[in-house]
């Protein structure tokens, strides 16, 4: 009983002492059947409380919220309470019954406790390589079994929905890739309608299938997560599915002008823009290359290594209080001189606001 | 300070507070020790030196006295706490639902309810002291252990929700909150998650009610008219003395009377005190 | 569809209501008490007019009258403003002098010594006490040893009253002594150590750093010494063997002596009267105190 998530016009109103605080602001959405969408913030836009109104947790202020044609939440109203929504949550603290073993943890939300839940919770708990800890109690489980029982607990009712909060936050950085990968695995294996929450770009492109931006109470942008990390609408959105260094630029006769770089943009008004480009667009070279221009020339200010590659900080000689970030694939000696390259197509103008 | 070495310092630290740890356990010694004194030993010692001769002569003689009235005790407040702390721990879970919950009329009621459970606790009981005699006059409840299992119940109930709710206050909001999306209704998730979740808090609030009500006087003094029908500390008032009455027997009474709860605070003090600082500052104190 | 949401509505509602009911019915049997207590405070109903009659202040008038209720009232005022000045003081110094104890062991022997009198009835403590202030046996016995002046305690109305209170001081200086502690230990380390690293005296630590961080002790000690001494009952009964001892009646006791003297309207005025000033200071206390802390914020 997998179904569509629709939410119309979704606002939600807290209020904060004498203030009210408008946390969403009329979103629509539609999550469908099957799919999963990510949802990427920063902290306090409202993902959270996005989420529990999808739960059923907290009452929109206004707006609708459907599970396929079914309203479930209308204004100051829940139709369809937590407990009958039958979803699957896995929340930021894992939220597992301290005083119940891993087992009874999952078997905790199953209606019927017959053999075949058994043999069904025990399917799940050795599909996600916790088979042999289900008869231990959740403070004697690691970060990532932990998290693993939170997952099966909420696979083993069916779910029509599975909501994730930041469910990789609470994790050790080595293990959340694999981490990521069980997710988006079990997700596709189970069929079920998933949504992600979380501040971080890299769970949001790992699992999702489609991403929205939300910023203000809104969502700024959605769309695959390519879309998002090649076309961000904004510098905002842009800054927060990856790091990109923001840099002045002028737009004349559709030419972008950038530090000493000039770039063909036909598709851009006259004026004052924001230019956005992301490291790894970037390349520094005491030569010309084929396909890439020139920004000018710049001096290396720091050199460092980031596990796979190496990062720069270079800045303009004419200007050092510009810095940018450069990928590189080998370091460069502080205060050398170089030429800063560029990938014309990955250069993104943005409106000055 | 600075004519006093830091050893003389320490010295005087110790000092006074022996002198003061003295002071406070002289009833103690002296109902400890008082109640052992042979005939012999009350006509010849004060009540500050140990018995010359230690003899059971006076616990035998108030026994007889005493012995309907603890059990007496026993039968209404060990299970009466129990109840009381139970049903108490219910409606605190009720008071942390409608707290946790972002309404605001509910949040009014909430604060409402807390301000009138709070009342009832340190209420004064002497206070309704005349409707209950005649509600439980027509009852018939007077001088029956019913009698003041009903009162205790009625006024001990306030004290162990007040103490649970804020007990529960430290209840992880996300558990709660996954107990309710994995489809467990209230009363299932206040047993089989609050309960053994609060279990620290339950102790303590059992522990208080039970000194509490073991210690209650007004209680029994007023529902118990029957002297050998009473309770506990009705019945070791009749042996304050006057003259005649030989005093090794009145600290044997006192002995008697306060074994249950001094065996309680001795090894399952720290529950008690941990009542003690939540019924004052919501559990936030550091001892 | 509209039934299966109806029946899943009901099933929160019943389980909802079987947390709270037991607790509610209660309550309300409680209130209904009160209320009660409160109608007959404007009857004239006593031995005489054994059928109440709606008589407006006369019974307040009538049981607020008497040199009883003057003396009572004093009484329970000396006793709950005697201890709570007392009894702070007390906290303080004590729970100062427990801060600086080392072993951590030691302070909770030392601190369940001072509150252990709590856990005895305090009608118990009374028949240790009358003892205590016996004229030959008791603590005159020692004081003669000493060669002091022996004091008459409770058998002279001048130093009857006092000697209660010393017992009321004893039984509930502990609450203030675990509430000041508490606070103290509350206090951040860092604090003391980096005053003790400046040199600065245990004393002057004491007062300048300890004491003004722990103004919740206060609050709660005035509060609970407030609350538990208002309602002092056991202790003068037993001290002076029944309610009608002038010298050492509080409120509560008074009132207990109108209700076995059948003025039963009048007690349920003193009764009234009583509540009124227990909700004056516990709704606050509740609501601003116990309430935010709970919530910790």
């Amino acid at each position: 009983m997998v179904v569509t998530v629709k939410l119309s016009k979704v606002t939600k109103t807290f209020k904060k002492g004498k203030r009210n605080v408008e946390v969403l602001r009329g979103v629509d959405l539609v999550v469908e059947r099957g799919a999963c969408m990510g949802v990427l913030g920063p902290s306090g836009t409202g993902k959270t409380t996005l989420m529990r109104i999808i739960a059923g947790l907290e009452v929109p202020s206004s707006g609708e919220v459907y599970f396929d044609d079914k309203l479930v939440s209308t204004s100051n109203r829940i139709i369809v309470p937590p407990e009958n929504r039958n979803i699957g949550m896995v929340f930021q603290s894992w939220a597992l019954y301290p005083n119940m073993k891993a087992y009874d943890n999952i078997a905790f939300a199953v209606k019927n406790k017959g053999e075949e839940t058994r043999k069904k919770i025990e399917e799940i708990a050795e599909l996600l390589d916790i088979l042999h800890v289900l008869d231990r109690y959740p403070r004697e489980l690691s970060g990532g079994q932990q998290q693993r029982v939170a997952l099966a607990r909420a696979l083993a009712k069916d779910p029509s929905i599975l909501v994730l909060d930041e469910p990789f936050s609470n994790l050790d950085a080595r293990i959340r890739d694999s981490a990521r990968a069980l997710v988006k695995k079990v997700q596709k294996e189970f069929g079920v309608t998933a949504l992600v929450v979380s501040h971080d770009p890299a769970d949001i492109f790992s699992v999702a299938d489609v991403a929205g931006v939300l910023l203000d109470g809104n969502f700024a942008q959605v769309g695959s997560p390519l879309e998002l990390y090649d076309s961000p609408v904004s510098a905002s959105v842009a800054r927060l599915v990856g790091e990109i260094n923001e840099l002045d630029g002028v737009v004349e006769g559709g030419k972008l002008r950038v530090l000493r770089g000039v770039v063909e943009r036909r598709d851009c008004q006259d004026g004052n823009v924001k230019v956005g480009i992301r490291p790894e667009d970037l390349r520094v070279s005491e030569t010309e290359v084929q396909g890439m221009i020139s920004l000018g020339k710049v001096r290396v200010k720091v050199s460092s290594y980031t596990g796979s590659s190496f990062r720069l900080v270079v800045s303009p000689l004419e200007e050092e209080k510009v810095e940018l970030y450069v990928n590189s694939d080998r370091p460069m000696p502080i205060n050398s001189e170089a030429v800063l390259l560029a990938k014309p197509e990955k250069i993104k103008v943005f409106k000055n606001n | 300070m600075s004519e006093f070495g830091p050893t003389v310092k320490a010295f005087l630290h110790q000092l006074i507070l022996a002198i003061f740890v003295v002071i406070w356990l002289i009833p103690i010694y002296a109902m400890v020790i008082n109640g052992l004194k042979s005939e012999f030993d009350v006509t010849s010692t004060p009540v500050f030196i140990p018995p010359l001769h230690p003899s059971l002569t006076a616990f035998a003689a108030v026994w007889s006295q005493l012995d309907v009235p603890l059990l007496n005790s026993v039968i209404v407040v060990i299970p009466v706490s129990l109840v009381a702390t139970f049903i108490g721990a219910m409606a605190a879970y009720y008071f942390y639902l409608l707290s946790v919950s972002k309404r605001r009329s509910l949040n009014f009621m909430s604060n409402t309810i807390f301000s009138l459970i709070a009342l009832a606790t340190f209420m004064p009981y002497q206070a309704v002291i005349i409707p209950l005699t005649r509600i439980e006059a027509n009852w018939g409840l007077l001088n029956t252990y019913g009698g003041a299992i009903f009162a205790f119940i009625l006024f001990y109930i306030p004290t162990a929700a007040l103490l649970m709710s804020m007990f529960m206050a430290v209840l992880p909001r996300d558990i709660i909150d996954a107990a309710r999306i994995d489809g467990s209704g209230d009363l299932r998730t206040f047993f089989r998650i609050v309960v053994p979740l609060t279990i620290p808090g339950i102790i303590s609030t059992l522990i208080f009610n039970v000194i509490e009500m073991w210690n209650n006087f007004f209680i029994p003094l007023v529902l118990f008219n029957v002297a050998k029908q009473t309770l506990i500390p009705v019945a070791v008032e009749s042996f304050t003395g006057g003259y005649g009455t030989l005093y090794n027997e009145s600290f044997a009474a006192a002995f008697l009377a306060s074994i249950i709860p001094l065996l309680i605070f001795i090894f399952l003090g720290r529950y008690f005190i941990r009542g003690l600082v939540t019924l004052g500052t919501g559990g936030k104190g550091a001892v | 569809m509209a039934t299966l949401e109806g029946r899943s509505r009901l099933r929160s509602i019943l389980n909802k209501a079987a947390l709270v009911l037991p607790t509610a019915a209660l309550s309300i049997i409680l209130l209904y008490l009160v209320l009660w207590n409160l109608y007959y405070s404007f009857t004239n109903w006593s031995l005489f007019h054994s059928i109440p009659e709606f008589v407006g202040l006369l019974s307040y008038a009538q049981a607020m009258s008497t040199v009883f209720f003057r003396s009572s009232f004093v009484h329970s005022l000396e006793l709950s403003g005697g201890l709570i000045l007392v009894g702070n003081l007390m906290g303080m110094l004590l729970a100062g002098l427990l801060y600086f104890v080392r072993s951590s062991k030691l302070r909770t022997v030392y601190l369940s010594i001072f509150i252990a009198p709590l856990a005895i009835s305090m009608a118990v403590n009374g028949v240790i006490w009358l003892w205590l202030y016996n004229l030959q046996i008791g603590i005159d016995w020692l004081l003669v040893r000493l060669s002091l002046p022996a004091l008459p305690w409770l058998s002279s109305t001048s130093t009857a009253f006092p000697s209660m209170f010393i017992v009321a001081v004893w039984a509930y200086s502990g609450l203030a002594v675990l509430f000041y502690l508490a606070s103290f230990m509350g206090v951040d380390k860092s604090l003391i150590e980096a005053a003790k690293m400046d040199g600065v005296g245990t004393f002057k630590t004491f007062f300048r750093v300890l004491l003004p961080n722990s103004y919740q002790g206060v609050i709660v000690a005035t509060a609970l010494l407030f609350l538990f001494s208002f309602k002092i009952f056991s202790l003068p009964f037993v001290l002076s063997g029944g309610p009608t001892n002038v010298s050492l009646q509080t409120t509560v006791v008074y009132m207990y002596y109108l209700y076995t003297t059948e003025f039963f309207a009048q007690s349920t005025a003193i009764a009234t009267l009583v509540t009124a000033i227990a909700a004056a200071v516990v709704i606050p206390f509740a609501l601003l105190g116990l309430r935010r802390w709970v919530r910790r914020e």
